[in-house]
């Protein structure tokens, strides 16, 4: 069977990003087929190192983290010290032979190395350079640095995740790194689709920061048009669409119904969690249904929406009651059986292990990493009928395809590559080489 | 001299999207794409979830709705009733992209499957986004914003020390994301579609899942129970981890929060920026202290550094002051801000970020958040406020298709509009 085409076949992406954002946009690219050179220096890496994934019982180095392996499928990487004018020739030749540029350094770092837009629309003039910083190229803060969490934090969205009269809860990870990944990706794709019907690049100053904001626009909306703020009773309302008690306005989790909220399963473990939705009366009398209606069920108070919401904490009481003695899938598939909304609350491992449709759909299939061995990895959340995504290379060793690149595709001669690594140009010259080094040496 | 376009200007999407999708398509359409937006007679549901003008219900006053639909037109359409599909199938002829959100099954149902689409359109591109994509076990399952955060494991990472809350629930983050997130997988895949047929001429189907989205979005989460085995703890403000980690959230002089990361960790070097920036305002306490120099004792003294004078330093002073006052000096700091807050933000302002949409039928100009990055050849800008309920039937049935006013009233009459 002949392989099915890529949609980014033939497009070459050259990638000086680190950390998560920048390396989650590129590993999209990748998986949608374009070739993702990964610039990188170990004595400025960041991304590889520290690592809180490597396994248990393996060394902690630059090619051991599990989340790097998972965060950098389908890349090449190119080990090559930018700094130095050896190097900064290099890159340059391998800019003329590519589409899209991504970086998300903070703001002036391209710029003082030589390559701002300008510099790059010398090399390459139709280019397509993304800018993934924390605040932008432009507005007085552009200086300021960001990981997601202070993205979130200054952007809105951490404050309205939580309990009211309690400290924000947050998010628990870096969202804006995968969320600034995302729009990473979006904003190469859409400059790259305008180039291809236009043929002009251009520069994208695209901000993490920013880029959480417009996910808050329904509360932006409240203020700038009803002149309402979000420090008000009762807000956030936790898992809630409403507090009860509290006056009834809409908090942004779609409609202000009840019962809303996450319930305690058997056997009470610390993810042992379901969530249950009642969008209607409907809705409620099927759950009431499943529940076995019990006597409180069928009370006058919970028969309407508004006597719901009035009484949830008594209602929030009374289902848990029901909930703690079934496992949370086997009430899941209860209540989705009788058109009642629920699912479980899934760790990592409930997702990989335990989840049916994810396993059907092959969310996490493995792939062989030369240091880490087989392991799984995440896969695209969409299936395209003719140019399906797919992670077709395992996260790049550090410098792993320095010789395919150097000589290969910028075919300097095998003479100029051993040159480099002696004078530092593609691996620090005092630190030690790994072994697939020496071995594209000789 | 004409105005300059978006980058997808030339492009037209149809959109029969729910919450599920609303997003995606002012996405594409804030990016210049003309996207019509197909409602059932009457308006999308969506426009009866809040909060509203002046806190009143009505389909035409969701700020909600208002927010996800900028940047396109409307028409209202009746899919169910063979005229109403009749005059999708001429639409469906002219579209680059169709973006549905039904249940699985239902727009073939109609007649509509991607294969009998493209036969008249070759380039089409069909995306449909569900909540768990077409097969699977749960492929009919029911959803909601809440359950997609609990089941895609957003919620058992967001939560709360026991110290703080005891026996806190997970927490799901502030409404819309689950949504949020489908969208922007299913951008990036149509647009992946895009750009393949301007090479290939070609079309296709796509299939999204919200679920799937949700679950790849948690950050490091799989890889620490892929490599590692581990399942993490929910903490206060701060990321899930395996084993508890030093808050980095405190409480500032207004009551307000600042999020403060100590990158790399408390080390020498750390220490004594942390005192540096500290002994501007007083406050370094005995940070200067050269015994700090040594990795041993700040390790010791951990909790004192962060829980005594770090969170007294931040408890002494506004949080947006902490915010920059620790920016200028290199630390990755940030005041944890209300959205009326972010409103005020000097830098949005320089980034010309706040636009003033019209809604002419109010007389009124209201603020929408803009774009969220600067296209230097071709602009991110919304273009319009959403649309009223067929507010565009005249315009594209009659002006476009070539309709009469006559047989638009006839049509109308017959709910088929």
């Amino acid at each position: 069977m002949p392989q099915q085409p890529r949609a980014l076949a033939n497009i070459r992406v050259v990638d000086f990003s680190w950390v998560r954002a920048g390396p989650w946009a590129t590993r999209w690219l990748g998986a949608l087929g374009a070739e993702i050179i990964k610039i990188e220096w170990p004595e400025s890496e960041r991304g590889r190192l520290p690592s809180t994934t490597t396994p248990q019982g393996v060394e902690v180095n630059l090619n051991t983290s599990g989340n790097f392996a998972d965060t950098n499928v389908n890349k090449k990487s190119l080990s090559l010290n930018v700094r130095s004018p050896k190097g900064l020739e290099i890159v340059k030749r391998l800019l003329a032979i590519s589409d899209i540029v991504i970086e998300n350094f903070s703001s002036r770092v391209l710029r003082n190395w030589g390559l701002g837009y300008e510099q790059l629309c010398e090399i390459k003039p139709d280019i397509v350079y993304v800018s993934m910083s924390g605040y932008g190229h432009t507005g007085r803060n552009h200086h300021y640095t960001t990981f997601g969490p202070v993205a979130q934090s200054v952007a809105g969205l951490t404050v309205l995740s939580g309990l009211p009269d309690r400290p924000p809860a947050g998010w628990g990870w870096s969202y804006m790194d995968d969320t600034g990944g995302m729009y990473g990706a979006m904003c190469a794709l859409t400059g790259l689709y305008h180039r291809n019907m236009t043929g002009k690049g251009q520069h994208i100053d695209l901000s993490q920061m920013v880029a959480s904001v417009p996910m808050n626009g329904p509360a932006l909306l409240d203020v700038t048009v009803n002149g309402r703020g979000s420090a008000r009773p009762g807000f956030p309302p936790g898992n809630r669409a409403h507090w009860p008690g509290t006056p009834l306005v809409n908090n942004y989790r779609g409609p202000t119904v009840a019962p809303h909220n996450a319930y305690r399963t058997f056997p009470g473990g610390y993810n042992d969690w379901c969530v249950i939705v009642c969008h209607s009366d409907e809705e409620w009398h099927r759950l009431v249904e499943v529940m076995g209606a019990p006597y409180w069920a069928t009370t006058e108070k919970f028969a309407t929406l508004t006597g719901r919401l009035e009484h949830q904490d008594e209602l929030d009481a009374h289902i848990e009651t029901w909930s703690t003695m079934l496992d949370k899938y086997e009430l899941t598939k209860r209540c989705q059986a009788a058109g009642v909304r629920a699912l479980p609350v899934q760790s990592a491992e409930d997702r990989v292990e335990h989840d049916p449709q994810l396993r059907e759909r092959q969310m996490y299939l493995p792939i062989d990493h030369p240091a880490l061995g087989v392991h799984k990895v995440q896969n695209a959340p969409f299936k395209m009928s003719q140019t399906p995504a797919a992670n077709h290379l395992p996260a790049p060793m550090i410098g792993q395809h320095t010789r395919e690149i150097v000589e290969g595709l910028l075919g300097l001669s095998h003479e100029d590559l051993r040159a480099g690594f002696d004078d530092g140009t593609f691996w620090p010259t005092k630190r030690p080489r790994f072994p697939y080094m020496e071995e594209m040496l000789q | 001299m004409s105005e300059p376009r978006g980058p997808l200007s030339g492009l037209r999407i149809l959109e029969l999207a729910d919450e599920k999708g609303q997003f995606c398509g002012k996405l594409l359409g804030d990016l210049g794409a003309d996207v019509i937006k197909i409602e059932p007679p009457g308006g999308e549901a969506c426009r009866h979830v809040g909060p509203f003008l002046d806190d009143i219900p009505h389909p035409e006053r969701s700020l909600s709705f208002w927010h996800y639909n900028t940047s396109k037109r409307g028409i209202t359409l009746n899919l169910e009733i063979a005229d109403g599909r009749a005059l999708f199938q001429r639409l469906a002829e002219t579209a680059d992209v169709i973006l549905e959100t039904f249940r699985p099954g239902f727009l073939a149902s109609l007649g509509f499957s991607y294969d009998t689409l493209c036969q008249s359109n070759p380039g089409l591109i069909l995306c449909s986004l569900t909540p768990f994509g077409q097969t699977g076990p749960w492929r009919d399952y029911l959803s909601s914003d809440l359950l997609h955060m609990a089941a895609g494991g957003e919620m058992a990472s967001c939560g709360y020390d026991e110290a703080d809350v005891p026996n806190a629930p997970p927490i799901a983050p502030g409404g819309g994301n689950a949504w949020h997130m489908g969208c922007h997988f299913a951008y990036i895949s149509i647009m992946a579609a895009l750009v393949y047929r301007t090479v290939s001429g070609q079309g296709q189907f796509i299939d999204v899942s919200i679920h799937e989205a949700c679950a790849l979005t948690t950050e490091a989460a799989i890889a620490n129970y892929v490599y590692r085995g581990e399942v993490l703890l929910r903490q206060t403000g701060r990321h899930h981890a395996a084993a508890p980690t030093n808050r980095t959230q405190f409480r500032a002089k207004d009551g307000t929060y600042v999020t403060a990361l100590i990158t790399g960790g408390l080390n020498p070097r750390n220490v004594r920026n942390l005192a540096s920036l500290m002994d501007h305002y007083g406050m370094a306490d005995d940070l200067n202290d050269p015994k700090y120099q040594d990795p041993a004792v700040i390790a010791a003294n951990a909790s004192h550094i962060i829980d005594e004078v770090l969170a007294n330093f931040i408890a002494s002073l506004p949080a947006e002051e902490v915010y920059h006052a620790a920016q200028e000096r290199g630390f990755t700091w940030g005041a944890v801000r209300t959205p009326e807050a972010v409103l005020q933000d000097p830098h949005l302002q320089d980034r010309g970020f706040w636009k003033p949409v019209e809604h002419p039928e109010l007389s009124r100009s209201f603020t929408y958040p803009g774009e969220v990055a600067i296209y230097s050849d071709s602009p991110w800008r919304i273009s319009r406020r959403a649309p009223l309920i067929g507010e565009h039937n005249r315009e594209i049935f009659c002006t476009e298709l070539g309709l009469s006013r006559g047989e638009l009233s006839v049509l109308a009459e017959s709910r088929v509009i």
